[in-house]
């Protein structure tokens, strides 16, 4: 059965497509599909009619993208039409007569055997064929579910998501109103309603006692200081790191505790989750999409921590927010280096074990980190270890800062990457510019001595940003 | 049928065209663009030498920071000094 879409951007449907025409039979997620629709459109063909072997929203949205003009038709599964006319591969083309018997048609992306079917000018790009994808009533079988589906829509970042019903993004929005927004968002700049976050909450699996923080983050992360334009787009691996300061963390269940990176606590996984599907869905920054990291990491499915309390000021603090205030701050960041001191006694050892790990991130051969900030997680007994001999933050910050240093000789000595970057054999070098850079936070369980640091992302200018959440 | 929220933002964006294609590069302007990434420099002065061989001038412009949009007086520049530009990502 198909349905014809009637929505905005798209030719209204006229007649039965299946006579006196030409019809594409498409996939969403066939890289030779979208390929071929494109071409018609930049061709100015808005004539044939498209059907979608996907849900009419995902066609809509996928004709769109395109910027194909005609009409749009979507069937679903078990895709009846395409298997009654052997539709084996997407795309295939088909020109029908008026009584509805098939003429010719023309499968794969093959713009001289289209062209001459639909005896139009599809110009001279490559490339000149591409084969095309499995259609679907050829291998799927199962009956739709409703966790399915979500995949269908594309409403995923690749885990089960939670259906976003009318029901639960109302009570998700806990009374907001809905058509609130923070405005666009990068790098696809979808407008960011309250309605949209509270979606990608729900997906998430947050509780509505998430949103608050849910919300603070976004906001926070479009800051324009924070770029995130140029994070989610760059071919470095970072995402949107979440840190939650405040008396919020103990109402709505963040952990700050053992195990405090991950996995197993809801609030702290769904937050952190909830934040990146804005950037994934919203946003279009789905990976191989304009996310273009060659990478990525794991933590860019969303990562939020929680600062534990320690005898050290807290983030927010530091930041200039009252210790009674709750924040979210958003920091851009590569995936977590744990560092393992098991032997350090005094202070300035653990500082340098700290700093060295860190010397080599981003690159063992790139110093010194100049537009970063980097977020150290310091352990609770490297905490005690550090404040038992009377180190503040700003000490240990100061002690890391110090520590590191190469000649370019020793810079140069990892090749002619380094070379390239005209270092002075004899001239030393500091990993970082100014203490300013280092970020540190408490977190993590009582026993172990491991602590981490987060790989930074160089060149984009990006500064972490705090938000109240109210 | 069940109906969800949609997390996208599902408005039509027109497309923006491209312009025509020049028959050819003689005696074009052509702005080369350099997005301030490393080694794009070498790409562009390796572009500037073919289309000066192909009778086209050139005009050097230099995006503040890549990972940024240009500012919109840098856009300005472009159409002022260019019928053509070539921007040169690099590394």
């Amino acid at each position: 059965m198909l349905e014809a879409i009637d929505a905005d951007g798209i030719g209204a449907a006229q007649g039965d497509p299946l006579r006196d025409g030409v019809v594409v039979f498409v996939e969403a997620d066939c890289p030779t599909c979208l390929l071929t629709i494109t071409r018609l459109a930049q061709a100015g063909i808005d004539d044939v009619g498209i059907i979608f072997e996907d849900p009419a929203p995902v066609a809509a949205r996928s004709a769109r993208q395109a910027g194909y003009r005609g009409p749009v038709y979507a069937e679903a599964a078990p895709y009846a039409t395409s298997e009654r006319l052997g539709i084996e591969t997407v795309p295939t083309a088909v020109r029908f007569d008026d009584a509805g018997a098939e003429l010719e048609r023309s499968v794969g992306w093959d713009r001289a055997a289209l062209a001459a079917l639909l005896n139009a000018d599809l110009g001279s790009d490559e490339p000149a064929t591409k084969p095309g994808c499995a259609a679907r009533w050829t291998y799927t079988t199962e009956p739709l579910d409703e966790l399915e589906e979500m995949f269908d829509l594309g409403y995923s970042d690749g885990l089960p998501v939670v259906p976003p019903t009318p029901q639960r993004v109302e009570a998700m929005l806990g009374g907001r109103d809905p058509a609130l927004t923070l405005g666009p968002v990068p790098p696809g700049n979808g407008e960011a309603t309250y309605e949209r976050i509270a979606t990608c909450a729900v997906l998430a699996g947050c509780k509505p006692s998430y949103f608050p923080v849910v919300l603070a983050a976004c906001e926070a992360m479009l800051d324009e200081a924070f770029n995130l334009n140029g994070l989610a787009v760059t071919t470095s691996p970072p995402g949107q790191t979440v840190i939650v300061n405040g008396p919020i963390r103990e109402r709505i269940g963040l952990h700050s505790g053992v195990g405090a990176l991950g996995p197993g606590w809801r609030a702290n996984m769904t937050i952190g989750r909830a934040v990146r599907l804005v950037v994934h869905l919203t946003g279009k920054g789905a990976p191989g999409g304009l996310d273009r990291g060659t990478l990525g990491h794991p933590g860019k499915l969303g990562l939020c921590i929680a600062e534990a309390d320690s005898p050290w000021l807290p983030l927010h603090v530091e930041r200039g927010y009252p210790r009674e205030a709750s924040t979210a701050t958003v920091i851009g960041g590569d995936a977590p280096l744990s560092v393992s001191d098991h032997r350090s006694k005094h202070p300035e050892q653990l500082a340098a074990t700290l700093a060295w790990a860190a010397a080599a991130t981003w690159s063992p051969n790139w110093w010194p980190l100049a537009d970063v900030t980097q977020l150290f997680v310091i352990c609770p007994e490297h905490v005690a270890l550090f404040n038992d001999a009377g180190w503040s933050k700003d000490d240990v910050r100061t002690a890391i800062f110090a520590t590191p240093r190469r000649t370019g000789a020793e810079l140069t000595g990892f090749g002619e990457a380094a070379a390239a970057a005209h270092l002075h054999p004899d001239q030393t070098f500091r990993k970082w510019l100014d203490p300013a850079q280092i970020m540190l936070i408490a977190a993590g369980g009582e026993a172990g001595r491991f602590s981490a640091v987060f790989g930074p992302c160089l060149g984009m200018g990006s500064i972490p940003i705090t938000r109240e959440i109210t | 049928m069940t109906t969800y929220i949609s997390p996208f933002d599902e408005r039509t964006v027109e497309p923006i065209a491209f312009a025509k294609r020049p028959d050819t590069l003689s005696g074009a302007r052509v702005v080369l663009l350099d997005i301030s990434k490393a080694q794009g420099d070498v790409l562009l002065d390796r572009v500037e030498e073919l289309l000066r061989a192909d009778g086209a001038t050139t005009h050097r412009l230099v995006k503040p920071a890549f990972s940024r949009r240009a500012p919109g007086e840098l856009l300005e520049q472009v159409k002022i000094h260019g019928d053509l530009a070539v921007e040169g990502l690099a590394d």
